[in-house]
């Protein structure tokens, strides 16, 4: 843990205010990126103008010291991301920038269509490969690249899934560019960020009220009773009020706050491994009371963790016998255990495909160009490419293990290189792209940084999504990397009625 | 209730209770540092280790009654030991990170004011050291972090839902009060058995430590006689800090748990301890006090069984034993 408290989160910039400056004075926009805020450099998105007029007039000093009043907050109240270094984990606070970002009601429907169309073709593609595997016999997708994924699980074969529900729950990172909306990453396993996504509302409801209530934003605060319903939804057939948890790896695991945050927003008990067990097939919890059954599990661990007996035999995490109970459909698991075959970086590229094969429909929201390097020619054009490309690691995530080409030295892109012949197919490169920029609050102003967006979509029998996400900005100026891990920060996303 | 959560509030009112117990242990012992001879000083500290049941660093206490200052420079080492000693799980910093850790666990069950207040206490302690509080007064550290656990029971009064996780709370603070109190006040009939003269300003601070200077003076006298003062602080039911009063709130407690799975055992031994005080007490004998150091161990013992007990049953049983199934 930090020996000293956290402090203000502010980016250092060289010069000191001038106080006769307005807030966006010093504001400059590059042509190359989309402003989520300026269509041009003094003309704000029609949506915007109300934010801007209002901010413009407020001191630099004011919106600061509601800046930093936020963050106390956060550490009172312990809103902590562990980011895993190698003398252990510490514990930090998510910084917050309290300019929010504003998606007018137009854009966030064709978002709200788009991902509801993208894990529809999911959650079918999931009950395809674990059934029939009709997509791979017609060819639609190699099949040893399918199963050759080290997230397919082959015990997942011919089990009855409730409602063909593989993924209830997924965060998928959206960016966007001069072109629209793309879909840089569907997180499907057990992605975090949603209690951030509240919190930043909390916050910037106390610091801007009157703003906020004159935006009509569309509320986000029921998402732990969305999620609730959801859960209820899937449970085993006959059982009108299951018993749902929520299973945590524990206090040492990077977000475990949103596990306990979601726990006592939904009502439900957190558990770890060690207060569930198997007895004749069903799974219980030890409460004072005796042995309690369990029907629905919102499990926060991975797959390989779930259970030793099914699954990684060394696990200290899991319940023996978890993956047994889960067959007979004695339990359900949300999210099913291996879904993290159709959110691997390697599968991402037939996404679009799938839509259509399963659909027949055109994807509403499009991919990020993607070249597999386990393919010859991907191969080939990603090496000639690197100093334009991003590389990453097919099973990677949270932004470890990445190159991004243009901030690389050649020294790191050699190194890079070597790795990427030595195994070809582990990865995948994308072209660079023009992240678009919203205002962030610095010692000097507003300034521009990059952002993307993780709203998380909800699916049971029915699919549900609250307006709103959790909007990760680089706070480090110039910087494409939004990931929590790797010093991201967070913004709040207003999303206004229509 | 989840049994780790149970268990988690349960062991929270443990640590909280032997932390608030030292803390007024050493406010106390710092306040005779001030002006008492130094042959007082190195009697007290003997009695507060043992008290706490607790041997010093090497092993004894090494008195040079000569010599002041080596005195006060042991009592550096000794309050250092008691208060921030990383290997004495007893040490007042230590219950207070364990009682944290343990609220963290659980911070879904707990009430977020709770939370604060224990992650607020644990922040500003973490980094303190004895140095730091010994030239300014270090009295009032002990009295500041008393404070901040009074203000946590108080919160916990004020906002918990009085579900099991209430009543566990309950109990492990009273477990451990019960058994705090047996120790200490055994202590003191060890130092001056019956028959030897007695000094009558330590049954005086006795009484302070546990609250009870003014409610005796009213029952008693201005006289601290050490018959009396035992016996108000064994069995006054009254007395917030009294063995009787913690075995009435133990009761209390493990009959709201057993609403929903009976403790048989557990509620046997806790009546067993409260009989003892209401039919068997006082039974001093006139020449000695081995009824009443008896009795005293009696409560020590059953105290340390009905945590065991409570742990089988409610915490960590086995499938056999679960009542539904």
């Amino acid at each position: 843990m930090n020996k000293e408290l956290p402090r203000s989160t502010l980016p250092a910039q060289s010069h000191n205010p001038m106080a006769e400056e307005s807030f966006f004075s010093g504001y400059k926009i590059d042509s190359s990126y989309y402003d989520e805020m300026f269509k041009s450099s003094d003309e704000p998105h029609d949506h915007c103008r109300k934010l801007w007029e209002a901010l413009d007039t407020m001191s630099h000093a004011s919106i600061t010291a509601m800046q930093e009043r936020a963050e106390r907050s956060f550490l009172q109240e312990g809103i902590t991301f562990s980011v895993y270094e190698e003398e252990g984990a510490q514990e930090r606070i998510i910084p917050i920038d309290l300019l929010p970002r504003i998606l007018d009601a137009q854009t966030w429907d064709l978002i709200e269509r788009g991902l509801r169309q993208r894990l529809k073709a999911l959650n079918l593609f999931l009950a395809d490969i674990y059934g029939p595997a009709r997509i791979l016999s017609d060819e639609i997708l190699p099949t040893d690249l399918v199963y050759s994924r080290p997230q397919f699980r082959i015990q997942m074969r011919g089990v009855r899934v409730p409602h063909g529900t593989y993924v209830s729950l997924c965060g998928t990172d959206l960016v966007r560019t001069h072109d629209g909306f793309l879909v840089l990453e569907d997180n499907l396993r057990v992605p975090s960020g949603v209690s951030y996504m509240l919190a930043n509302r909390r916050a910037l409801k106390t610091s801007f009220r009157n703003l906020f209530r004159q935006h009509r934003v569309r509320s986000i605060e029921n998402y732990g009773s969305l999620l609730r319903q959801t859960l209820t939804e899937l449970a085993p057939p006959g059982i009108l009020d299951p018993c749902i948890v929520l299973l945590t790896p524990g206090i040492y695991n990077s977000a475990f706050y949103e596990h306990m945050f979601l726990a006592r927003e939904m009502g439900i008990e957190l558990v770890q491994g060690k207060d569930l067990l198997v007895h004749n097939g069903f799974v219980y919890m030890r409460t004072t009371g005796g042995l309690q059954r369990v029907d629905v599990i919102y499990r926060r661990v991975d797959d390989d963790f779930l259970d030793p007996l099914a699954f990684r035999p060394d696990s200290q995490l899991g319940v023996p016998g978890l993956f047994y109970a889960y067959r007979l459909g004695n339990v359900v698991i949300a999210n099913a255990p291996g879904t993290g075959v159709a959110d691997d970086k390697s599968v991402y590229p037939y996404v679009p495909s799938m839509i259509r094969y399963y659909l027949n429909e055109e994807p509403l929201l499009g991919n990020v160009k993607t070249y597999l390097c386990r393919e010859p020619d991907g191969l080939e054009y990603t090496l000639d490419n690197l100093e334009h490309l991003v590389v990453k690691m097919v099973g990677g995530s949270g932004g470890y293990g990445m190159l991004v080409g243009p901030h690389a030295t050649p020294a790191e892109r050699a190194a890079y290189a070597e790795e990427i012949r030595k195994n070809p197919a582990n990865f995948v490169s994308q072209p660079t792209l023009n992240l678009s920029c919203a205002p962030c609050l610095t010692s000097r102003g507003a300034a521009p940084r990059h952002v993307d967006l993780r709203p998380f979509v909800l699916h049971g029998c029915e699919t549900r999504l609250a307006p709103g996400a959790f909007c990760r900005v680089a706070l480090t100026p110039g910087s494409l990397v939004v990931n929590s891990s790797q010093g991201g920060g967070g913004k709040d996303l207003w999303v206004l009625s229509p | 209730m989840l049994s780790r959560n149970a268990q988690g509030l349960y062991w929270i009112g443990r640590y909280l209770e032997r932390a608030e117990h030292g803390c007024r242990l050493l406010a106390d012992q710092l306040k005779a540092l001030e002006d008492r001879p130094v042959e007082d000083i190195d009697r007290t500290w003997r009695r507060l280790y043992a008290g706490l049941d607790r041997k010093p660093i090497g092993g004894s206490l090494e008195s040079n009654l000569d010599d002041e200052g080596f005195m006060l420079a042991d009592s550096y080492t000794l309050a250092d030991d008691l208060t921030f000693e990383p290997n004495n799980p007893d040490a007042i910093r230590n219950c207070i990170a364990a009682a944290r850790e343990n609220a963290r666990q659980i911070r879904n069950v707990i009430g977020k004011d709770m939370w604060y207040c224990l992650n607020l206490a644990y922040l500003e302690l973490r980094n303190t050291e004895i140095e730091d509080i010994w030239n300014d007064r270090p009295g009032e550290f002990y009295l500041r972090t008393e404070d901040t656990i009074r203000t946590f029971s108080g919160i916990a009064d004020g906002i918990m839902y009085r579900d099991n996780g209430w009543h566990f709370l309950q109990l492990g603070r009273f477990v451990e009060r019960a058994q705090l109190l047996a120790t200490l006040v055994d202590a003191h009939i060890a130092t001056f058995p019956t028959g030897e003269p007695h000094i009558e300003s330590d049954w005086c601070s006795l009484l302070q430590i546990c609250e009870a200077r003014v409610a005796y003076s009213h029952q008693y006298s201005l006289e601290y006689q050490p018959i009396n003062v035992v016996n108000f602080l064994v069995s006054d039911p009254l007395l917030s800090h009294s063995i009787r009063y913690a075995l009435s709130q133990i009761s209390c407690a493990l009959d709201a748990i057993s609403v929903h799975r009976p403790a048989v055992d557990a509620g046997r031994l806790g009546g067993r301890m409260s009989a003892h005080i209401d039919y068997d007490w006082p039974n001093r004998d006139p020449d000695n006090d081995n009824a009443t150091r008896n009795t005293l161990q009696i409560i020590r013992n059953s105290c340390l069984r009905l945590h065991e007990n409570i742990e089988a049953t409610y915490f960590d049983y086995e499938i056999e034993d679960s009542p539904r199934l």
